[in-house]
């Protein structure tokens, strides 16, 4: 029982931090790689809250707004210039993570944070007792998926951001704002990033370089999934399954690798992935 | 044959330039259509004619010359742009959003949902079938289906000038008419100017005013849609 | 055989100057890594002695991504492995000279294997920059999460120290390093300018027409690869000679990223930029680091991202165009001399069509492109493919070159049936394809493309630049008739479009084949170019018994050059005939003016 709670928990985890990074892949066909300062920035947010001795809920507006609003900034300066140019785009952000991550460290110090949990103490059900903190994980994870699919399906700018991904030629040409659209874009998947970063704190410890171990598991994700918030479901699911799996039973160092490896043989098979769930 | 006065004009284009890179596919070309009118623009395969299209909706960059619509220069202006200001595009590459529903394929033609009804009721009198498979996805229509739901869209916000490619190519005789029909219709209600790209010179020559042959980028042939066009244009079509 | 064409300024002269140049900067950085130590107090030659085995490293990011395109964060993995193949066999074997020789054996040959198996992850008919990327990416996560959970194998996290190696005190690795990067270096930039090296740049430039010029890409980018593998694992066993401690850190993909940043500032693709970078950066940073540790590596990052975005080619382009500016003009070098060749007769000769398609069908889900096409090309025959949009003429020329596009049929070359063939296979049968848009090599010359299309057919030096370019005399006619051969040293991106359609025109001529497949050549030339296109398609065929199959909508080129005409319409062959035939048809007039039914 705990072992499933376990798969579907650490899924849930994966979902969230990956959420953001597939959101502007999908949409700007860039790979984010200052994702982990994103994730950092987040956390951050949570020690300032607690630093001034708000509520620790007011993290997740503080910092979906910080993080959408430096990555309206990032979009301009940085990600414009290199549409055309993919593999630096790659590049330019991950130089943009080290800035980040160093301005982090100038102000805060390289030392772990520690900040209030949100929710503390476990959940008994059908004779387990698992920590509640995890399922709110849970909820949350669920919570973002269905708003993203509001947000897909039930809006315009959901729309135009389909048709975008769909044929970017054709959207152009029946007049969609696409500049816009990528704007608005980058700033909802950092912002949600950042989102993710507040949610990790009472998980990991909160570091300035924290954001790089999440980096590449989310990366291989968003990779296996494409531009489908349904395949990144079920690549979280199958292949943090297989994380908990090898954790558990083989070694918890190998059950860190398993994510990227798997994937990566998944994308050798079928350079689409799951993209097609 | 072309100097019709400004005031008249729709859309003129002086001395234009445009390509790909370093390649130019419309070369030094001027036209100019009048308000109201139907213009069939005709020539072969790879002789720029959605080319030219693209240059007018700026989708490619015109090099040199000016285009100007109702007498005010657009060169250089983006899609959007144009798009905004009352002209509707039906084009002929990967034309629909084929995994998207008919009703947010026409959705993406309005620029707010408040607009939509009104819209949708509009095309809805040129085809009524779209009327119940609007959640239906696009790309389970037929070819002639297709086509319609690509003109619809082009004919959502009521342009004042529609820019049409090859809209025929592909069709059965019977779908070809309820098409002719539906843009005589659309001009008759609202004086719509119409530019079509065809290659389907029966069809063109029906609902045309007047034509154009495009050779290379430039213009070979022109003339008044009358009896004696079809020889003459099939001279220039035919392999 | 070998009577020259075309004689201009003395080209081995500037061949020589240029070795020498290179002779004598390569003697001062002998000098300077010999000598140095006397002058460097102990910190800078510890830390120089580090720059300069990361600058080894440099190199192998700059071949790898500079020069050929491939974005690699997996060197650092190559190194640590070569570095703590080395720790582990002298810390759990013992030191001895000969196990230090066994030592430096694995350091290379371990990294070079494993080379192989991750360049053959990456590369495989098909794959996608990216993915190479990603495998860069997952590999040193691999092996470092490997030695974490090495336990006194590999130290675990805490690393391997207190091992003997080479007995040489700090200044004696201060010149092995030295001279070992001296080496790499002369050695890559002397591969970089030899007829080979090009072939790396030509695959960055347009990896499909290397492959349509039947180079096995896949395979050159694998075994480079694995040679630059074999150079990071060297890198690491100097390294762990040298620090005489490894860590994991020397494997992760973070290490892996610093040498990209390095490469990228110093200049990618100039073998000198990412070393100077390397080694000032990598200086500066242990001596600032003590002092404003966190400012110093936020300079870099934001130096970086501003370098990517403005000045992508690095501090190296910028020099030299202020240098290239300051001379004025670049001085313009002659080409090699143009030497005709007889045929190398590589083929055999072939008893009935040379082209038999049977039955092709393709289709994209439900929708068919292309429906029962049968149809015979002989030697000699110029066949033009005609038809309104989407009949399927490109489709068509696509299944003929690539044996994985058709869904059903079965297309023969010379007899031989190429399902599953991949383009480089296809044209060793004979096949040569130009493609609409003018598919050459943009930051090449004119001779170096040229050269290209013989790399299949007569191997390339590794060291030098040959002062002769061997050719058909078809293909050398070509050049004469629009007067590319005044051009051969002239880099590609500053042809006209014209001379560039003409260019790749020869470049397929100059691959022997025996069937010419040709996307609208003419498509946005002038009409003298036209004509030249003409007459030269013209006498491959009727004189020299090539066949050839073009796509076509210029109808009088057409009607002027044919020898046959095919009709296609919504992907079915409904006319097949001679010029007259095919022009004076009811048929053809019917799906010309709009007719549904054939």
């Amino acid at each position: 029982m705990t072992l499933l709670l376990d798969i579907v928990t650490t899924a849930a985890i994966l979902f969230i931090v990956s959420a953001g990074l597939l959101a502007i892949f999908g949409v700007l066909e860039i790979v984010n790689f200052a994702h982990g300062a994103w994730l950092t920035v987040g956390a951050y947010c949570a020690v300032v809250t607690g630093g001034l001795g708000l509520n620790p809920w007011l993290a997740l507006p503080l910092a979906f707004v910080t993080g959408a609003v430096l990555g309206g900034v990032t979009e301009r300066l940085i990600v414009r210039p290199l549409y055309a140019r993919p593999l630096d785009a790659i590049l330019a952000t991950w130089g943009l993570g080290i800035v980040i991550g160093q301005l982090i460290t100038l102000w805060f110090g390289r030392d772990v944070q520690f900040t209030e949990n949100l929710l503390s103490g476990t959940f008994h059900m059908f004779g387990t007792s698992y920590s509640i903190y995890r399922i709110f994980a849970l909820a949350a994870a669920v919570a973002i998926g269905l708003g993203f699919a509001f947000l897909l399906e039930g809006t315009r700018l959901g729309l135009s951001a389909r048709a975008i991904i769909m044929n970017e030629a054709l959207a152009r040409a029946l007049g969609l704002d696409t500049t816009r659209v990528r704007l608005v874009t980058f700033m909802i998947g950092t912002g949600l990033t950042a989102l993710a970063g507040v949610l990790l704190t009472p998980l990991t410890s909160v570091d300035p370089t924290m954001g790089v171990s999440w980096l590449i598991g989310s990366f291989m994700l968003v990779m296996v999934a494409g531009s489908s918030f349904g395949a990144l479901a079920v690549a979280c699911l199958v292949f943090g399954g297989a994380q908990v799996l090898v954790s558990t039973f083989i070694s918890p160092i190998l059950g860190g690798i398993t994510v990227a490896v798997l994937c990566a043989l998944v994308l050798r098979i079928s350079s689409k992935g799951f993209a097609r769930v | 044959m072309f100097d019709a006065v400004e005031t008249d004009t729709k859309l003129t284009l002086d001395g234009v330039t445009s390509g790909y890179g370093p390649v130019a596919i419309i070369k030094d070309l001027s036209l100019s259509i009048r308000k109201g009118e139907i213009f069939a623009l005709m020539g072969k395969n790879g002789m720029g004619k959605t080319t030219l299209l693209k240059t007018i909706l700026g989708l490619v960059p015109s090099r040199e010359g000016e285009i100007r619509l109702d007498g005010r220069s657009i060169t250089g202006a983006a899609p959007k742009v144009l798009i905004k200001s009352g002209v509707g595009y039906a084009p002929q590459e990967q034309p629909l959003f084929t995994d998207l529903s008919i009703r947010d394929n026409l959705r993406l033609a309005v620029r707010s949902d408040r607009e939509l009804d009104a819209a949708l009721e509009h095309v809805f009198t040129h085809f009524p079938f779209l009327r119940d498979r609007l959640a239906q996805k696009a790309g389970t229509l037929s070819g002639g289906e297709q086509k319609m739901l690509i003109l619809s869209r082009a004919l959502m916000l009521k342009p004042d000038l529609i820019l049409i490619d090859e809209i025929s190519e592909g069709l059965q005789p019977t779908v070809i008419a309820q098409i002719a029909k539906a843009l005589q219709a659309e001009r008759a209600e609202s004086g719509t100017t119409i530019l079509l790209v065809e290659q389907n010179l029966n069809f063109a020559l029906e609902v045309a005013d007047r034509w154009a042959v495009l050779k290379l980028g430039e213009i070979d042939d022109s003339g008044i849609a009358g009896p004696d066009s079809r020889e003459r244009v099939l001279e220039h079509l035919k392999i | 055989m070998s009577d020259t064409l075309a004689t201009s300024l003395p080209r081995s002269a500037a061949v020589r100057r240029r070795a020498a140049i290179l002779g004598v900067l390569a003697v001062a950085a002998l000098a300077l890594v010999i000598f140095g130590p006397m002058f460097l107090d102990r910190f800078s030659v510890n830390v120089l002695t580090r720059s300069m085995i990361y600058a080894i490293l440099a190199i192998t990011v700059d071949l790898l991504w500079g020069f050929t395109g491939i974005l690699t964060f997996g060197q650092a993995a190559f190194f640590g492995i070569g570095a703590y193949a080395t720790a582990m066999l002298l810390t759990h074997i013992g030191s001895s000279p000969t196990l230090i020789g066994v030592a430096l054996v694995l350091a290379i040959l371990v990294p070079v294997v494993l080379g192989v198996i991750v360049g053959w992850l990456s590369f495989y008919y098909g794959s996608t920059p990216i993915y190479a990327t990603v495998i860069s990416l997952v590999f040193p996560i691999v092996v470092t999460q490997l030695i974490y959970s090495g336990g006194t194998l590999t130290g675990s996290s805490s690393g391997m120290v207190g091992y003997f190696g080479l007995p040489f005190g700090l200044e004696g690795f201060f010149r092995l390093s030295g001279i070992s990067l001296v080496i790499v270096a002369v050695g890559a930039l002397i591969f970089v300018r030899s007829d080979s090296g090009r072939i790396l740049t030509a695959i960055r430039d347009n990896e499909t027409r290397c492959a349509y010029l039947g180079l096995n890409t896949q395979r050159i980018k694998i075994l480079l690869t694995a040679v630059l593998a074999g150079v990071a694992g060297l890198a690491g066993f100097l390294y762990a000679n040298a620090s005489g401690v490894v860590a994991p850190e020397n494997t992760s993909f973070v290490f892996g990223t610093e040498l990209v940043v390095w490469t990228a500032l110093g200049g990618r693709g100039t073998v000198l930029g990412p070393v100077l970078g390397t080694i000032g950066i990598d200086y500066l940073s242990a001596n600032l680091s003590g002092e404003l540790p966190f400012l110093w590596q936020l300079i870099i990052g934001a130096l970086f991202v501003v370098m990517i975005i403005f000045l992508p080619n690095g501090l190296a382009a910028l020099v030299s165009r202020l240098t290239r500016r300051g001379r004025g003009e670049v001085v313009a070098e002659a080409g090699p001399v143009l030497v005709p060749e007889a045929p190398l007769h590589h083929m055999t000769a072939v008893d009935g069509p040379l082209l038999s398609i049977d039955k092709l069908e393709k289709s994209y889900g439900s929708q068919k492109v292309l429906e029962d096409i049968t149809l015979d090309v002989a030697p000699g025959e110029l066949v033009s493919l005609v038809g309104p949009n989407g009949a399927g003429k490109t489709t068509m020329m696509r299944c003929l070159t690539d044996g994985k596009e058709s869904s059903g049929g079965v297309i023969r070359i010379a007899g031989q049936n190429i399902a599953g063939m991949v383009p480089n296979q296809i044209v060793a049968l004979g096949v040569g394809r130009k493609f609409q848009v003018a598919s050459v090599f943009e930051s090449l010359t004119v001779s170096e493309c040229l050269r290209m299309a013989r790399a299949a057919l007569e191997a390339p030096s590794f060291v030098s630049a040959s002062d002769k370019l061997r050719l058909p005399s078809a293909a050398i006619e070509i050049l004469q008739l629009t007067g590319l051969d005044k051009l051969l040293s002239t880099e590609v991106s500053l042809l006209s479009h014209g001379q560039k359609q003409s260019l790749e025109l020869a470049m397929v001529v100059a691959l022997e084949p025996r069937m010419i497949l040709l996307d609208e050549p003419t498509a946005g030339l002038t009409k003298a170019e036209r004509t030249t296109i003409g007459t030269i398609l013209k006498k491959l065929t009727n004189e020299l018994g090539f066949a050839a199959i073009l796509v076509e909508h210029d109808l009088d080129f057409v009607r002027d050059i044919s020898s046959r005409i095919v009709v296609l319409h919504q992907g079915r062959l409904v006319l097949d005939g001679s010029v007259d035939e095919v022009v004076n048809s009811d048929i053809v007039k019917t799906i010309y003016s709009g007719g549904e039914h054939v």
